[in-house]
């Protein structure tokens, strides 16, 4: 017997698959064809409707995660463990690309692949810290322990998250301050239309990705335990022969 | 099984067209045509691109009220340009960018009109190329692995009884 | 696995997620690690900072700018709006390279009166337009440059 959440993100995960990959189709046809260029820095700003929600992605999935744990810890459902495990993936694919499309855009505009900004640098960290979580998954064997100690790291490692977000007004940095702030918004409007249907774009796939990865996951261990039952069945009738 | 593998060609078919109209805009709007090639062409009123390299101490003029006469330099080429446009804001000595105007042969001076920054869309393809390859993979290889999965735990019904109670102890 | 690697590998794993964390708690909310020094501290440096390699960050002053063609390379002023100091550097500057922009350059503060710099990185600021509305004069709301300096 399937759980009954794995059913009905079966029944529902489309909506969120079919609207990313409209966002995305209608962002990726702005931000690349129907946008014009920047008055500053020209056609690399087009870079900019990629790592931004890729950069925003990453801290929303990693606030998941973080969630997440405190719900594991507080109610020990092994589904929401597999849920973790599934964002903490995909945090870390997303937080990747940030930094990978983060330092191609930054070599025509700063001159530099990399520098220890604040911004760069509490960056690298999460990722750092999602190597760590899934080192440490990898490393542990029993099931309850292994879930246990992966949700207080993850916990831990939520405080890089204010940091990330207020580095580039807390510390001089050479990363631009936030573009949407208490100060308004300053980029304009056909500009921003690429961005946010990226962003929205880029969460649902989020959403969509990590319903696809916590199916994959439980549905692993339920054939594993559906196979152990098999072979521990066959063993067994084979010695009473 | 089918539909899955229909609507994953749909998505490789759809990110080909973006790919190829990318393209194509590119070389209508942003390609340019070597600087060496001036010197000596016949005049034209058709408007071309030029990269080159502002040089420098040559700058002079207005350059803010949009007049401006400066030496072009690609490699071992060097030309006179004449600019008359809007204010440019971009233009300055040592600078690398992309002249939009028309070579006149009887002064033998690039009459420029506009500017436009470097055309460094390598980094745009690199940045967008990356993160969509990755994440499409991904995502296409978990997709493919939970219709698997789905597929064989359907088949392996024999069982189920006993999943049921293990399910239940937990 | 043996179990004792095992161990060794959930420690180390573990102290390099608290060694990054605690990089980040203290580094950085020490303020010990400071990206960029400004023009004013730049100019408080004693002779034994001389010949340390700094990062400097600031405003290239408007109208400063002086290129030369041998060997290739300019000379600017940096500004933190209180203070300015004289900047040289040689190669082709970066393209966002420009007056009234932010720059971060990498050097030394030679024998106390000019920067001579090896890596300038132009700092941009986050309001982004179309070439249009910026020749409209538009301007949209972004942050002072020099409150950049100041934190």
């Amino acid at each position: 017997m399937i759980n009954r959440f794995i059913r009905y993100i079966q029944r529902y995960k489309g909506w969120f698959g079919g609207g990313a990959a409209l966002c995305l189709l209608i962002g990726l046809y702005t931000g690349l064809l129907a946008s014009p260029p920047d008055y500053y820095q020209g056609e690399v700003v087009r870079i900019m409707y990629v790592h931004v929600p890729l950069a925003h992605t990453s801290l929303l999935a990693y606030s998941v995660l973080f969630g997440g744990s405190i719900w594991y810890l507080w109610k020990r459902d092994p589904l929401v463990d597999n849920m973790c495990q599934a964002a903490a993936t995909i945090t870390a694919m997303f937080t990747g690309l940030a930094l990978v499309t983060g330092s191609i855009w930054a070599k025509p505009t700063w001159n530099t692949w990399w520098t220890w900004d604040p911004r760069l640098v509490s960056f690298a960290v999460l990722l750092l810290i999602l190597a760590g979580y899934m080192m440490l998954r990898r490393l542990v064997d029993d099931p309850d322990r292994e879930g246990k100690y992966a949700a207080v790291l993850a916990i831990v490692g939520g405080v890089d998250l204010p940091i990330i977000k207020f580095s580039v007004e807390w510390w001089r940095t050479l990363h631009q301050p936030m573009s949407f702030s208490t100060r308004g918004v300053s980029i304009s409007d056909d500009l921003l239309v690429p961005l946010l249907f990226m962003s929205a774009g880029c969460w649902l796939l989020f959403a969509y990705m990590l319903m696809i990865r916590t199916q994959m996951l439980y549905l692993t261990e339920l054939l594993q335990a559906k196979k152990g039952r098999l072979l521990s069945q066959t063993h067994f009738s084979q010695s009473a022969q | 099984m089918n539909w899955f593998y229909a609507r994953w060609g749909l998505i490789g078919g759809v990110a080909l067209l973006l790919t190829i109209l990318t393209y194509q805009d590119y070389h209508t709007r942003l390609s340019t045509v070597p600087l060496q090639t001036m010197p000596g062409s016949s005049s034209s009123s058709k408007l071309v691109r030029i990269q080159g390299m502002v040089k420098s101490g040559t700058l002079s003029g207005d350059v803010e009220g949009g007049q401006a006469t400066f030496e072009f330099t690609e490699g071992p080429v060097t030309i006179p340009v004449v600019y008359q446009g809007p204010p440019p804001e971009n233009l300055r000595e040592l600078k690398v960018l992309v002249l939009v105007g028309h070579w006149d042969a009887q002064t033998n001076v690039f009459q420029a009109q506009d500017t436009a920054l470097l055309n460094n869309y390598g980094y745009v393809a690199a940045a967008y190329g990356v993160s969509f390859l990755a994440l499409v993979w991904m995502l296409f290889a978990m997709s493919q692995r939970v219709m698997v999965l789905f597929k064989e735990i359907k088949e392996s019904k024999l069982y189920e009884p006993e999943v049921d109670s293990l399910a239940k102890k937990q | 696995m043996p179990k004792n690697n095992k161990k060794i590998a959930i420690i180390v794993s573990v102290l390099l997620i608290a060694g990054s964390l605690g990089y980040l708690a203290f580094g950085n909310f020490g303020q010990n690690i400071v990206y960029f020094v400004t023009p004013s501290e730049v100019k408080a440096f004693t002779p034994e900072s001389y010949t340390k390699k700094v990062r400097v960050g600031g405003m290239v002053v408007k109208g400063t700018v002086k290129t030369q063609a041998e060997p290739v390379g300019l000379t600017f002023e940096l500004t933190d709006g209180a203070t300015t100091i004289p900047v040289t550097f040689e190669g082709i500057p970066p393209d966002l390279f420009k007056e009234g922009q932010g720059a971060v350059v990498e050097g030394q503060w030679m024998n106390g009166q000019t920067f001579h710099s090896t890596m300038i990185m132009a700092k941009h600021s986050e309001d982004y337009m179309p070439m249009e509305l910026k020749r409209a004069g538009v301007e949209l709301p972004k942050k002072d440059f020099m409150k950049t300096l100041s934190q």
